[in-house]
């Protein structure tokens, strides 16, 4: 499937999904423009085919293949936005945000701020990441808490093809910067279609599946393997609700807090390591609103405090598990 | 060099109204946080005046810069209301920025002045967004970057100039090459005999220049922005110079060599100028004393109206975070 | 009309200064500009002028230790 043709009733996976957000966007704003590493045609269309088509589409003004240098890449992203453009880069793998950290957190993040909010920063970052590759160390890290902890930065993590599209075209045509986390083994994953054009909201939460005995709570990949265990509990009777984030910063703690307030039991599962992480944000806050109505302490579900180990072993057992879900599932049943 | 005409009387007294508004402005925010009434780290660009200056008079509202924490002498030569700098620094609801950047983040995109960072090295991957858009767009617009020459040493300076120059974008790069970065000389840090020399590596014209010459700083700006302006890419400045008063003001110069900065003082290239306009017969005596009297008088009216202004309220805790304002 | 004197904030970490001398006589009369006082702080030495011309009225101790803020005279 490539970027030419309309968007198919059939089901797609995530690269396609975000290659017809990305084509979508830039035919209807002649604002959006593309920049990143090896993203043009001429490069193969991205490292795993993302931006395909995109560059002999719109032209390589539009769409331009960058030297490796992440601080000139989000700089000149920033700047073309203050001016009025929506440009969307992409740092190839999550780990290489931290090469670019001045531009992310010192000035795309502050700029609406410390201007006043005379100028203001429309920038989507694309990025990839999550452990399953045998990568390692240095290229699996899911880095979200560190960017929710800044204010000014929109974090986004879609758990399905079709939400990376529409969340993808809400975070290009917001007047804020947004990070957007593709997560990397799950790229090839057929799901259903989305609505052509049609932007998902920010900051709102989608319950996957009802439920009234537990609330787990989860965004990007794990968000599968929360309501693969929903099902297997549900045939012993329990009821598992099911919260995808979709955006963690702003969290939509609303929604969140509605439904630990009816289930009053909550769960939080992500992939990025457990210690300080999103999990705990959601924790404490639980704990300041619903303090005497929960049957349970709240569990967190997150990878183990150590690098992304590279033996496959390891690996697998390295991030949240099934198994480890369901244990902290039945923990707060008892 | 060679010989290039010289520009018409009244770019020549342009140049020296920008640069004796900004000795001046100095003076003033000197006397004023000495006086207590305003409490603010203050990077002195008191030397450098006729960098900024001899630039400026070449570009227009419609062009960009990118400044650093010491560019007030580049934001007031490029327009920025003066009233209007002096609230933000006193941290009023009337200053550039409602008081919430503060002097390291001067905005006032009216007359150009997109980005001031307090980053060392920011100034640069931003401006090449800038010049990128206007690329894309088709418009005649250049992107300025200031810097330091402790700047040209971080990474941002050689990825940006890298890809100015194979995106061939409108952009110039100046270096306020001052002799110090922080409290270290420039022969401790960095690798290049000039900066300049760093251009070579990219492929791109790089020029050292006096800085405190404003006529060769003029030809040199012209130059390198009438390049830009027709579509031949980016040059690299080295604009040579000296700050009289330290990294930040209040500083001890114990890091100085003895009599270096007294000799500079003694250079100074707001009088030199003065004087050599008149000698010239470009100016008056009387005719710059009205033009000094002016910006005396709208100084001390700048002053008074900053420190007559409002504060901003804690609401503006919630306000520009986000488009949206934020609930708490 | 009374005008504070106050201690300045000079440089980026200096929070209190020593007043190590007062260059006009209390009770003297002072001009608007003329050197009134030096700090020292660890960083430096600094002479300060005075804000405003009239009498000068000094509260402040010399060797003693002021932090920023601090009224150290007026001047009426």
């Amino acid at each position: 499937m490539n970027a030419t043709q309309t968007p198919a009733s059939k089901p797609l996976n995530t690269i396609q999904a975000v290659n017809l957000a990305l084509d979508e966007a830039m035919r209807t704003d002649p604002n959006v423009i593309l920049l990143g590493e090896d993203i043009a045609d001429e490069q193969a269309g991205g490292i795993v085919g993302v931006t395909k088509g995109l560059s002999q589409k719109y032209g390589k003004s539009r769409v331009r293949s960058t030297p490796i240098s992440e601080q000139a890449i989000i700089g000149a992203a920033i700047g073309a936005a203050i001016v009025g453009m929506r440009p969307v880069a992409e740092i190839m793998l999550m780990n290489f945000t931290t090469v670019a950290m001045d531009m992310i957190v010192n000035h795309a993040a502050k700029l609406r701020f410390m201007s006043g909010g005379q100028t203001h920063v429309p920038i989507t970052i694309r990025t990839m990441t999550g452990a399953g590759f045998g990568t390692g160390g240095q290229h699996a890290d899911y880095l979200e808490a560190w960017f929710a902890h800044t204010p000014g930065i929109k974090v986004v993590a879609p758990s399905s093809p079709a939400d990376a599209y529409g969340l993808m075209l809400a975070c290009i045509f917001d007047d804020d910067p947004c990070l957007f986390i593709e997560n990397m083994p799950t790229y090839w994953n057929p799901g259903p279609p989305p609505q052509p054009g049609v932007r998902i909201p920010l900051g709102r939460a989608n319950i996957l599946r009802a439920g009234t005995d537990v609330t787990v709570i989860s965004y990007s990949r794990t968000v599968a393997d929360c309501v693969a265990v929903a099902e297997k509990l549900s045939k012993e009777g329990v009821s598992v609700e099911v919260v995808d984030l979709r955006t963690v910063a702003p969290l939509d703690f609303d929604t969140v807090l509605r439904s630990v307030a009816r289930t009053r039991r909550a769960v939080i599962v992500h992939e990025a390591v457990k210690a300080f992480g999103v999990g705990a944000e959601i924790a404490a806050n639980i704990n300041e609103h619903l303090f005497g109505q929960l049957k349970a302490p709240v569990g967190r579900v997150g990878a183990y405090f150590s690098p992304v180990p590279f033996a496959k072993a390891l690996e697998t057992e390295f991030v949240p598990t099934p198994a480890r879900i369901e244990a902290a599932l039945r923990a707060t049943l008892t | 060099m060679s010989e290039v005409a010289l520009p018409s009387r009244e770019v020549l007294v342009d140049i020296y109204r920008r640069m004796t508004l900004i000795k001046q402005n100095d003076e003033r925010f000197i006397a004023v946080i000495k006086s207590g009434q305003i409490v603010a780290p203050y990077y002195s660009p008191r030397g450098q005046e006729a960098i900024p200056s001899a630039l400026s008079v070449s570009l227009t509202d419609q062009d960009y810069i990118c400044t650093i924490y010491r560019g007030f002498h580049d934001m007031l030569a490029k327009g920025v209301p003066v009233r209007m700098l002096w609230a933000e620094v006193a941290g009023r609801t009337t200053g550039t920025c409602k008081g919430k950047g503060g002097p390291m983040h001067i905005t006032h995109p009216q007359s150009g002045v997109m980005v001031t960072t307090g980053i060392v090295g920011s100034s640069m991957p931003i401006a090449n967004g800038l010049a990128l858009a206007a690329q894309i767009r088709g418009e005649k617009r250049v992107a300025v970057a200031y810097f330091g020459d402790g700047a040209s040493n971080i990474g941002a300076f050689h990825e940006s100039l890298n890809m100015a120059a194979v995106w061939k974008l409108p952009v110039v790069f100046v270096c306020q090459n001052n002799g110090y970065g922080e409290h270290t000389r420039y022969e401790v840090a960095t690798s290049a005999a000039r900066i300049s020399d760093r251009a070579a590596g990219y492929q791109i014209p790089g020029v050292t220049v006096d800085g405190n010459d404003p006529l060769a700083m003029y030809h040199v700006a012209r130059q390198a922005i009438d390049r830009a302006r027709s579509g031949e890419g980016p040059t690299l400045i080295e604009a040579k110079t000296f700050r009289f008063q330290g990294h930040v003001f209040g500083d001890a110069d114990s890091y100085m060599l003895k009599g270096e900065k007294e000799a500079a003082m003694a250079r100074d290239p707001v009088p030199a100028y003065r004087k050599w306009l008149i000698k010239q017969g470009h100016a008056t005596e009387a005719s710059l004393a009205r033009l000094e009297e002016a910006i005396s008088v709208e100084i001390s009216a700048a002053v008074e109206f900053a420190l007559s202004s409002p504060v901003p309220d804690i609401s503006e805790l919630r306000r520009d975070v986000f488009a949206q304002e934020m609930l708490s | 009309m009374t005008t504070e004197v106050l201690l300045p904030k000079i440089g980026f970490s200096m929070n209190d200064a020593v007043l190590s001398q007062w260059l006009i006589d209390d009770g003297a009369p002072v001009v608007a500009g003329q050197p009134l006082y030096s700090i020292e702080s660890d960083k430096s030495v600094q002479e300060i002028e005075s804000p405003a011309s009239g009498t000068l009225r000094i509260l402040a101790a010399v060797g003693e230790t002021y932090t920023v803020g601090t009224v150290l005279a007026e001047i009426v």
